[in-house]
């Protein structure tokens, strides 16, 4: 009866997470990470905003945004608007038609009178719009190393390479402080035989995160005070706040329970 | 008897016009003759000694102990009050004297 | 077979009990400079046909030091917790110790609170406090206050420290007829607390930052209760559910998301 059973459980958890996570919400590498936001865009007239991450995360670590400008991690809680944009806030905070990356003005969000109106709030405000993309994905992850999941590309591998350099710091917003040191590996133990406990490594989370990405909103400090289930992280919780949306899918199951059990 | 009747009379006139008075006069008429309005009483007691709290430290123990007890005695004076009055006073009184409490406890457990 | 089927069964359960789930694991918003601080109060307002007051923090502790309003005023340190009536504000206690149309704050009489007629002139003056969720333009501008004032990162993005100790701000200490006349505060000496677990650098608190904001009775025993050093842990998981240290740096001080301004005392 034994093997049986191993290998009912094993196939059910893959029609879950592999329904819940890769196969049903699998979206072509340069949608993954794609959020959309319309809290206050019908009221203006304009289609909601399509954000994707891909960009973003190639140029600023998920700290600079979600820490120091202080974006929520769930479409539409922010709640931004376009006088908090034009305020120098969440997306105002580098769109400002001021500062720079790489030499280049990053383009203003939400101005007041834009000259050629519909054309530059479209940048933004492209949902169901056929409107071509300024950065071509394409060309962009060419050259970067590759992954099965997601994107299709292995950001962590891009970041050691040196290959995206994402920025930890933004004039006028951030403020250097000293850092922390890294906390050690931790696993977490699966409470099933069929498959291995998670080592999780908490420098290379700190890579994008710092500390205060994860903690305390989405782990507790303390080890051992919140118990979750996987069917938790396929929901979108702890874990599963980024690795389901923007970070490597569930799907990649090696990535976590990386000794074979079987 | 005449001469003691009216005498009674004026006596009771004049007690009747001193009780009256109460409300005509103000407080500060009475204090300044010497003689202290209850009202006021227990806001002078109040401040006499939660004026103490930011130099608790510097205070014997036996000295904490008889503040925390005219806090204990004072409270019913101002359970007594209108309502407003009676939440703020309370609430005050209460951070005071705990934090006598407090200190003295320290104290004692060095 | 039966022993398939109520494992199937228990599969399904749990996949409905974690969709019914919607607590914790997630990273919310965080508050934006002008937003911290607020603290929104509906004890009677929505009874009395009112929108719920609206109080911000910023501006007052601009002006007065925590201990003015949170001892000698006697506020609660939660929404709701002092249960103001518009009575009182008339008669001169809570919001009404200031807010009484008399008292000179930077040479300007400070708004009278509550009225008994209302309407007219009176229904603007109630909005001024009873705004939540009504576009009333503030009386003060958040960005220009804090244009002069130096910077910190999270919270308001203010520096409130350094703004008191370098003279930017001067917040009062003392109301006439309010507070007592005291003499000069005996000041305890900095504590450092070393974490238990994580390998975080040691606390290092200093009684002087804190009292000068805050006296003394606001923190002890109410929020501080610990007699003895060491006799009394205190969990980071309770100070970020707003106990201890949290009651002020998770909603008005800044805010705990800041670990270094606390760990600072690096090994």
């Amino acid at each position: 009866m034994k093997p049986t059973l191993k290998t009912f459980a094993v196939a059910a958890c893959f029609l879950i997470f592999a329904a819940g996570s890769g196969a049903r919400e699998r979206v072509p590498p340069q949608t993954y990470g794609r959020v959309i936001i319309g809290n206050h865009s019908a009221g203006a007239g304009l289609a909601p905003v399509v954000f994707d991450h891909w960009l973003h995360r190639a140029r600023y670590t998920c700290r600079l945004c979600h820490v120091d400008i202080g974006f929520s991690m769930k479409a539409g809680a922010t709640n931004i608007t376009a006088a908090t944009n034009r305020q120098g806030f969440h997306c105002g905070a580098c769109h400002d038609g001021k500062r720079r990356y790489d030499g280049k003005i990053i383009f203003a969000s939400c101005t007041e009178s834009p000259v050629g109106k519909e054309a530059l709030c479209d940048r933004c405000h492209a949902w169901r719009k056929n409107i071509a993309h300024e950065n071509d994905f394409k060309a962009f992850a060419e050259k970067l190393p590759k992954d099965v999941f997601g994107n299709g590309i292995s950001w962590e591998a891009a970041e050691k390479s040196g290959q995206v350099r994402p920025l930890d710091f933004l004039e006028g917003v951030s403020l250097k402080r000293p850092a922390l040191k890294a906390q050690k590996d931790v696993s977490i133990e699966a409470n099933v035989t069929w498959i291995s406990d998670v080592v999780f490594s908490h420098k290379k989370h700190a890579v994008w995160n710092g500390c205060e990405v994860c903690h305390p909103d989405i782990f507790p400090i303390k080890r051992g005070e919140k118990k979750y289930t996987m069917l938790e992280i396929d929901e979108g919780e702890y874990c599963g706040v980024c690795h389901g949306k923007v970070a490597f899918p569930l799907a990649s199951c090696e990535k976590c329970h990386t000794r074979p059990t079987f | 008897m005449r001469k003691k009747i009216a005498y009674c009379v004026f006596i009771l006139a004049a007690a009747a016009a001193l009780v009256c008075s109460v409300a005509v006069f103000p407080d500060n008429a009475f204090r300044s003759a010497g003689i202290a309005c209850a009202q006021d009483d227990w806001k002078a007691e109040f401040e006499d000694i939660c004026f103490r709290t930011d130099d608790s430290l510097s205070l014997t123990n036996e000295e904490l102990r008889r503040l925390v007890s005219r806090c204990d005695a004072l409270k019913p004076r101002i359970e007594k009050l209108d309502e407003t009055e009676r939440k703020v006073f309370l609430q005050r009184l209460r951070m005071c004297r705990d934090l006598f409490a407090f200190v003295l406890e320290s104290q004692e457990k060095k | 077979m039966k022993k398939m089927s109520f494992l199937f069964l228990c599969v399904l359960v749990c996949a409905g009990i974690a969709a019914a789930q919607s607590q914790s694991g997630m990273k919310k918003r965080r508050p934006l400079p002008y937003e911290y601080g607020k603290v929104v109060i509906n004890n009677y307002s929505e009874k009395a046909g009112f929108a719920s007051v609206v109080f911000d923090h910023w501006v007052h502790r601009s002006k007065f030091t925590c201990r003015l309003c949170h001892v000698d005023i006697a506020f609660a340190m939660k929404g709701g917790g002092t249960n103001i009536r518009a009575a009182d504000n008339m008669n001169g206690y809570y919001c009404g110790a200031c807010h009484n149309g008399k008292l000179i704050i930077d040479k300007t009489a400070v708004f009278e609170a509550c009225a008994k007629k209302l309407g007219g002139e009176n229904g603007r003056r109630c909005e001024r406090c009873h705004s939540q969720g009504k576009n009333v333009k503030p009386e003060r501008d958040f960005m220009e206050f804090a244009s002069r004032l130096p910077k910190e990162r999270f919270g308001n993005g203010l520096n409130w420290e350094k703004a008191e100790a370098d003279g930017y701000i001067k917040p009062l200490d003392f109301l006439e007829s309010v507070s007592i006349r005291k003499p000069a505060l005996a000041v305890p000496k900095e504590m450092f607390f070393e974490p238990k677990g994580a390998e975080m650098p040691d606390i290092i608190f200093s009684h002087k930052k804190h009292t000068v904001w805050n006296g003394c009775e606001l923190c002890h025993p109410e929020i501080f209760v610990s007699v003895k050093k060491g006799s009394r842990k205190y969990s980071m998981e309770e100070i970020f559910e707003g106990k201890y240290c949290g009651v002020c740096h998770n909603a008005v001080a800044f805010p705990l998301l800041d670990c270094q301004r606390c760990h600072s005392k690096q090994v």
